[in-house]
Formats: C-alpha cells, sequence, structure tokens
C-alpha cells in the first residue's frame, strides 16, 4: 500500500516556484485610439517537476494613464467587481531543463479564465533560466467575444476586437512558511 | 510498522506534485482581501440637481454646460405656445472642473439666473470599500457664488451682498453595481436677503438655510441610469406662503453614457442650477407643469 501511494504520487519531488516580479500589459489597437494598461500585481505558482502552472490576475489593478478609461474598463467592460480574477491553470507541454541555463520555447495548454468565462487555450511562450530565477515570457491575443466582454457601436472605432496581452514573469523558489 | 508506514505515507503525500487546481488554491490562499475602495458610486459628479459624491480624478478636467427650459405646463408659463418651454431658457450654466487630485476637485461656472458666479470644492473624505469596512462614501462640498448684475432695485448697498455660500455633506452608499443612493445635508447662507414676510406666520425670509436633499441612481443597462434626486428645505418663510409659493425642487432623469461623454435628459422643477439658487428659489411646482426639460453634456478631457 506504501509503495503504491508512493508511486502514485511520482518519484520525482515537487519543485515548486512562485512569482518573484510580474507585469502583465495589454494593448488595444483601433482606428480612433489606442489603449494599454499595466498590471504589476499578478500572481503565479510554477511547478518544474511536472510543468504546472497557475497564473492569477487581479484586474482592479490594472493601470491606466486615463483614469476615466480605468473606470470604464472596470465598471462596464470587465465588471471587475463582479469577476476580480482573470486566472489560467494549465501544463507546459514541453520538457524542460530547469538546472540548464539558457531560454527554450515553450507552449502551454490549459483553461484560461477571464470576465467569468473559461475557455481551453493553448499559448505560446518561452522560459529562460538564468542565476537561479526562472523566467517566463509570453505574448498572446484575446478575442473579446470571446470572454462576453461587448464593445458598444458607438465606441467600436476606439476599441480592438482583439486585444494583444504580455506576460512577463520572474520566479524564485517558493518557501514553505 | 505502523509507525513507519505513517511517516513513509505523510513523506509521499508532502512529496506529491500539487495539480494545477491545488497550484491555483495555493494562489487563493495568498490573497490578503484588500480594503478595494468601490468605484464608480455614480458615473459622475452631478445627478439632476445634486452633486453626486464623485470627484474628477487627477488631472481631468470636466467641461459641463447644463441646460433648462422653460416650463413645460401651460399654468406655469408653458403650454403649446412657448412649445412646451422649449422657447425659453430658463437658465443655463456652464463649467469648467478639475481634479487637483484623486479626492480633491475644484470648480469654477456661471449661471444665466443672477448672472451667478460660481467657484467650488468638493473633497472626498471617506471611500467606501468593497469589503464592507467602510459602508458610506463621505464628501465634503462648499461654494462661493456671486451676482454681478446691475442693481436695478438698489438693494445691495455693499458688494458684499451679492455674496452666498453652501456648504454640504453628501453621504453616500453603493448598494449594488446597478443602485446607489445619497443623502446630501446642506447649509446655505445669503450675505443678503430681502425683507420679505409669509403672510399665514409672519416669519421673514432667512439668511440661513438648512436643507436635506436625497439622491439615487438605478442603472438599467452598463451605459443607462434613471436618476433623481430631492431637497427638502426647513424654512418658515416658504412653509405655507401663498403671496410667495416656493416649492421644494424635485428632479428625475436619464443618464447616457458614450465613452468620454456622460449626457443626461431630466425634467425638474427648479431653474437653479447651483444649491444658492434651487434651494432657497424654486418658485414653480410639479403640480402646475413647473417641470423643466434640461440636459446636462460632460466631456472629460485628461490633461496630464
Amino acid at each position: 500500500m506504501i509503495v503504491v501511494l508512493a508511486l502514485g504520487c511520482g518519484v520525482v519531488q515537487a519543485q515548486l516556484y512562485t512569482k518573484k516580479e510580474s507585469v502583465v500589459r495589454f494593448f488595444s489597437g483601433a482606428p480612433l485610439e489606442n489603449i494599454e494598461a499595466e498590471n504589476k500585481a499578478a500572481t503565479s505558482l510554477l511547478n518544474t517537476a511536472t510543468g504546472d502552472i497557475a497564473v492569477k490576475v487581479p484586474i482592479q489593478a490594472f493601470d491606466f494613464e486615463k483614469k476615466l478609461m480605468q473606470e470604464h474598463f472596470n465598471e462596464n467592460y470587465m465588471e471587475s467587481e463582479k469577476f476580480p480574477y482573470a486566472e489560467f491553470r494549465g501544463k507546459i507541454n514541453e520538457e524542460v531543463n530547469f538546472t540548464a541555463e539558457g531560454s527554450t520555447p515553450v507552449t502551454a495548454t490549459g483553461k484560461m479564465t477571464i470576465h467569468g468565462v473559461e475557455r481551453e487555450v493553448t499559448m505560446e511562450g518561452k522560459l529562460t533560466v538564468s542565476g537561479g530565477e526562472i523566467r517566463l515570457d509570453c505574448v498572446f491575443t484575446v478575442l473579446l467575444k470571446d470572454y462576453d466582454i461587448k464593445i458598444p457601436s458607438l465606441v467600436m472605432q476606439n476599441i480592438a476586437e482583439e486585444i494583444r496581452v504580455n506576460v512577463e514573469i520572474t520566479y524564485k523558489p517558493f518557501e514553505k512558511k | 510498522m505502523l509507525r513507519y508506514a505513517a511517516a513513509l505515507t505523510l513523506a509521499s503525500l508532502w512529496l506529491c506534485a500539487p495539480a494545477q487546481d491545488d497550484l491555483m488554491d495555493m494562489l487563493d490562499a495568498q490573497d490578503v482581501p484588500a480594503k478595494e475602495k468601490t468605484t464608480a458610486t455614480f458615473k459622475t459628479t452631478r445627478l439632476v440637481n445634486a452633486h453626486s459624491i464623485e470627484t474628477m480624478k487627477e488631472g481631468a478636467l470636466d467641461f459641463r454646460i447644463t441646460h433648462r427650459f422653460g416650463s413645460v405646463g401651460k399654468m406655469s408659463g408653458g403650454g403649446i405656445h412657448t412649445l412646451y418651454g422649449f422657447d425659453n431658457a430658463s437658465n443655463i450654466r456652464f463649467s469648467l472642473e478639475y481634479g487637483i487630485s484623486d479626492r480633491l476637485m475644484a470648480g469654477l461656472g456661471r449661471s444665466k439666473v443672477k448672472e451667478h458666479l460660481d467657484g467650488f470644492l468638493k473633497y472626498r473624505l471617506l471611500e467606501q470599500t468593497q469589503d464592507g469596512s467602510m459602508p458610506v462614501g463621505l464628501a465634503v462640498f462648499t461654494n462661493l457664488a456671486v451676482t454681478p448684475m446691475a442693481d436695478g432695485d438698489d438693494i445691495w448697498r455693499k458688494a458684499l451682498h451679492r455674496f452666498s455660500y453652501a456648504s454640504q455633506l453628501v453621504i453616500a452608499r453603493k448598494f449594488s453595481p446597478s443602485f446607489s443612493l445619497e443623502l446630501l445635508p446642506t447649509y446655505l447662507h445669503r450675505n443678503f436677503v430681502r425683507a420679505y414676510t409669509n403672510p399665514a406666520n409672519g416669519a421673514p425670509d432667512e439668511s440661513e438655510l438648512f436643507s436635506i436633499g436625497a439622491g439615487a441612481r438605478l442603472k438599467v443597462t452598463s451605459r443607462l441610469a434613471i436618476i433623481a434626486d430631492y431637497f427638502y428645505t426647513f424654512s418658515e418663510f416658504r412653509s405655507g406662503n401663498t403671496d410667495m409659493p416656493h416649492y421644494a425642487p424635485l428632479g428625475v432623469g436619464i443618464e447616457i453614457e458614450t465613452g468620454g461623454h456622460v449626457f443626461h435628459l431630466n425634467f425638474t422643477n427648479s431653474s437653479g442650477i447651483i444649491e444658492n439658487d434651487f434651494i432657497p428659489d424654486t418658485r414653480e411646482s410639479w403640480a402646475d407643469g413647473g417641470m423643466k426639460f434640461g440636459f446636462n453634456i460632460s466631456r472629460v478631457f485628461q490633461l496630464r
């Protein structure tokens, strides 16, 4: 029974990394107006043994240059009082050697939840190991209608249907407290 | 033997790689419930007549035009011959209102009624929080209004007589994303009042007036809301005065938001737009068709 348990959990020891620094940026390019915002409050956990990854982004921490735009983003589009977080939980598909320094292009498959809508997605990114820290870089596109985010026809020239999102997360080893 | 088994079980459980959902649970556990402030209790700084608890954000400039047409009903000078008030402009106010910081705003405006020039400050004292630790938001408002009108009746002997000051506390609560309510205890001081008296009780017009206002907003869609406000003034002079009837200002309207503009379309019985006018001088009543159609246009520019 003990042997079964040990095997069932995998012989590999869990190696958890947590976010040290993170920046999530998004960009919408439309004929009348470009919209961009930056969020430094995203949190994440990465298990280098299994490739499991979880990212959690508090929507109200997106910083806009125009505060009125920030208010509209939260109140009208993202409804962040109802849906305070955007989340990704997934797994990195490739085998990555986390002990060797260097960069590896990777893909991750999992569930993306934005505005309360969950979708199965696969994203491309890059994992860089350097000096004991792991860095994840990822650029992906979000189609607003996929997540039920409505753009009224009046502002269609101001807001793009496709939003480009940049994620940069630096990880450090997770210390159990 | 059993102790050895238990230890190994525990050890292997600890070695178990948490799955993705477990990782998310760990992230969830890390969250400290932030004292996130409630935002957008109202969509803009005004309801119909009343100020809302909202202030301009830092560096934002609001250019506002408030227009009041004439009375709708025939009994109040309206009727078809004035196209239900559309022929007349009972009051127009232009203003520039600016956010000095996220909590402090200042404004300068000019009304047609009495040619009133007004300057005001509004400061957010307390902000409602999402976790309920602060159930209401509180703002203080203070203004100064001066009338530069020509003194046709030779009543303003001193320049100081042309001034009036209003102070107000705005207590507001966002009950849900679609419903917000506010209370506005208001104090108005007018440096000069004419020596009229109420024939019913002999009370003279008061230079100090205390009122309680109430305002509400109900969102119907994400861009459309119904707004309303009402002020009750405690005044012996105004109560039951059949010689010079005064009425409480009641306003109802709809609020439409489109990108950088917020439009109000409303009906109110007061022609006065600023507190120094609509509190003491609302002379038409809804019952007599004294409501006036009006609109507000607000355009926000981010200066820095």
